[in-house]
């Protein structure tokens, strides 16, 4: 379906949908793919991470691409280790949250008490079983705690204190919330007391909600989301990621897909079951994406990012928002980009 | 946005067009209602559907409409929802809610709150009076005191009824992992409504599973799970087990097949139907379409639901003429 798999040499020029059209004939490329039949090369195992749609401060980009990078390589070891989607898609994010670059874990932008809420979603294709917390504190990857809440109760939403109180008894240890606190978030949390401030604009600067999907050898498809929600929310604020459809979905039969940006659009057009109907509908994972976005635009009036997979390995990287710290890992190359059009690729085990 | 928007368009039964006619729909969850409760729990739905009416009647919009509804139903101990609600596996109420306008997608929601007798309207007020779509717990309870909700002593929420029904099950420690269709599960109340100008809202109100662990979200204060309304397609609020809904986010399935075409019949059995087929979970829906087709299906026992389908055309105030009430064994 890429033309990748009938030229060689040329990487992930993707067929044109309506709006796709212009915009990924453009790719900028630093291509070290060999001329090798690599149509021969099996498209799986395959991972996606983003890291974020908005517009990322030019200082702060370096940090988002290495921190994506990174993270889709942990995904990917995961993977060739023969490990299962959902296990490759719970370790990146781990590495994201672990990062303070990103609004999630560590790094969490704070609620306007100037506490750290976090959400976290995983799901798995093969059963449609998924696990979900909302508002937890003091835990520093609640995108492990997601999963337990899949493996370890009948539920599939926890919610702030029952959500800790779940930690605890899972052995969870608690961190102090200093220890996902950065200088940068305390920063801009600050800033936008002010009563003129205007977080949802300034959030722009760095969304950074993060997510992966990964499909693994069998076919198995997962997805992953993290976020620390919206600069100076309410406390006890509930985004899309923790809600199933609207921050991810995994279907074995149709796809994964993990989202990004204006939290309160995403949900009104259950952005993640949105894309995934429409590749029920035949659409390819680009034109599925795009499709999704321009409807959340249209319809919602919010931008954002998706990262998507079918179970055949076909992925995208799609957003409506001016960027998205977006990295992938295919057939031992690396993909990552940051600007519309971008996809610089190589060789998977060259460090960046 | 071609797929977005011409949906809606299609629509059957061509002559419903021309009379744009208010319906709401009520449901007080689908269960296997034993007989005691069957009869209190069909008055009960008959009467929110009256009160969900009498607001259309009155020139109220959907919204107005499946809100009123929702609040009869959760200030009615006969369901699970505000007074009368189940409680969690520490002995307490907490309650979950959505309230969705499908005139602009927008909603408001509230999960896990406390001491709050009618968590719709609290759930309206997330969605009329903040920049948010969802509140959770302490927030939510926050949130309420700052806008001026009254908050109920614990107690108040509480039945008889279901304080011997805890006392009995809360042995099983292992309650909610058996199979949802067992005489002791309890459900969710919902309605939609589509207004004379053609307006569709849903709500859906929830004390959740008996026995459910602290802080347990179920489907119904998720978007697109417990409840969705778009004036494209309709308006969906679904009850049965939560976990399931949640897996085939049963309301926006529902709403996808009538976008391509399916009546709201058809379309809600078929999601019933993939919800029982792919994670074995029974469940419910209530829907409507912007032309005033409804619909009120289920694959469990038993389903308490009423309609009232006030046609345009037939605007005499018949108090118990319009009714349409059905109750179905499947």
């Amino acid at each position: 379906m890429t033309l990748e798999q009938t030229e060689p040499g040329m990487q992930e020029i993707k067929p044109a949908s309506f709006m796709s059209l212009i915009a990924t004939l453009k790719p900028v490329s630093t291509s070290r793919l060999s001329t090798f039949p690599s149509q021969l090369i099996d498209m799986l195992p395959v991972v996606v991470v983003h890291g974020g749609a908005g517009h990322i401060p030019k200082e702060r980009s370096e940090l988002s691409t290495s921190g994506v990078t990174s993270a889709v390589r942990a995904g990917y070891a995961v993977l060739r280790g023969g490990g299962s989607s959902m296990d490759a898609v719970v370790e990146a994010v781990t590495y994201l949250e672990n990062n303070p670059a990103f609004n999630a874990g560590c790094g969490s932008v704070l609620n306007v008490k100037g506490d750290v809420e976090m959400d976290a979603f995983v799901m798995e294709g093969k059963t449609l079983g998924s696990g979900a917390v909302s508002a937890v504190r003091n835990i520093a990857n609640p995108i492990q705690l997601a999963r337990l809440v899949m493996d370890k109760t009948s539920h599939l939403c926890l919610t702030a204190e029952g959500a800790k109180q779940f930690a605890r008894s899972m052995g969870v240890p608690e961190v102090p919330q200093e220890s996902l606190i950065t200088e940068y978030s305390r920063m801009r949390w600050r800033k936008n007391l002010a009563p003129d401030a205007n977080p949802v604009e300034c959030q722009m600067g760095k969304m950074g909600t993060v997510g992966a999907v990964a499909v693994d050898s069998q076919g198995n498809v997962a997805c992953a989301t993290s976020t620390g929600g919206i600069l100076n929310k309410m406390e006890g604020r509930v985004g899309d990621t923790p809600c199933i459809g609207c921050g991810g979905y995994a279907d074995n039969m149709v796809g994964a897909v993990s989202t990004t940006g204006h939290g309160e659009a995403i949900m009104k057009v259950v952005l993640a079951k949105h894309i995934l109907y429409q590749m029920e509908q035949g659409q390819s994972v680009e034109a599925a994406s795009d499709l999704g976005l321009a409807c959340m635009k249209f319809r919602a009036a919010g931008l954002g990012g998706v990262i998507t997979v079918d179970p055949q390995g076909h992925w995208a990287a799609r957003f409506s928002s001016r960027q998205m710290a977006w990295a992938a890992a295919q057939k031992d190359t690396l993909h990552y980009g940051l600007y519309e059009g971008e996809n610089f690729t190589q060789s998977i085990d060259v460090q960046h | 946005m071609a797929e977005s928007s011409s949906p809606g368009m299609k629509r059957e039964d061509p002559d419903r067009n021309s009379k744009m006619s208010a319906v709401v729909v009520v449901h007080g969850g689908a269960w296997a209602i034993p007989d005691q409760l069957a009869e209190a729990s069909v008055d009960g739905v008959k009467a929110a559907a009256c009160e969900g009416s009498s607001v259309l009647k009155r020139g109220g919009s959907a919204l107005d409409a499946v809100e009123a509804a929702v609040r009869a139903l959760e200030d009615n101990p006969a369901f699970n929802a505000g007074h009368g609600a189940t409680l969690n596996a520490d002995g307490e109420v907490e309650l979950d809610a959505i309230i969705m306008d499908g005139r602009t997608l927008a909603s408001g929601a509230v999960s896990s709150v406390k001491n709050i007798a009618n968590p719709v309207s609290l759930a309206r007020a997330v969605m009329e009076k903040t920049a948010h779509v969802m509140l959770t717990s302490r927030g939510a309870n926050l949130f309420a005191e700052s806008i001026g909700v009254v908050t109920v002593p614990p107690d108040t929420l509480l039945t008889e009824y279901e304080k011997k029904e805890w006392e009995k099950h809360k042995t099983y420690v292992t309650g909610v992992d058996e199979d949802f269709n067992t005489q002791w599960a309890h459900d969710t109340v919902g309605a939609v409504a589509v207004d004379r100008a053609g307006n569709v809202a849903c709500a859906t109100s929830t004390g959740g599973i008996r026995n459910k662990m602290v802080g347990r979200v179920g489907d119904s204060p998720v978007i697109g799970a417990g409840g969705y309304a778009d004036n494209l397609s309709g308006a969906v609020s679904c009850t049965g087990h939560g976990e399931s809904i949640l897996k085939v986010t049963l309301a926006r399935l529902i709403l996808s097949h009538v976008e391509r075409g399916k009546s709201v019949a058809d379309s809600s059995q078929l999601s019933l139907q993939y919800m029982a087929d792919r994670v074995r979970g029974a469940g419910g829906s209530i829907v409507v379409s912007p032309s005033g087709q409804w619909a009120a299906t289920f694959t469990t026992d038993r389903m308490a639901w009423a309609a009232v389908d006030q046609d345009v055309l037939c605007s005499l105030p018949a108090p118990r003429g319009q009714w349409a009430i059905r109750r179905l064994l499947t």
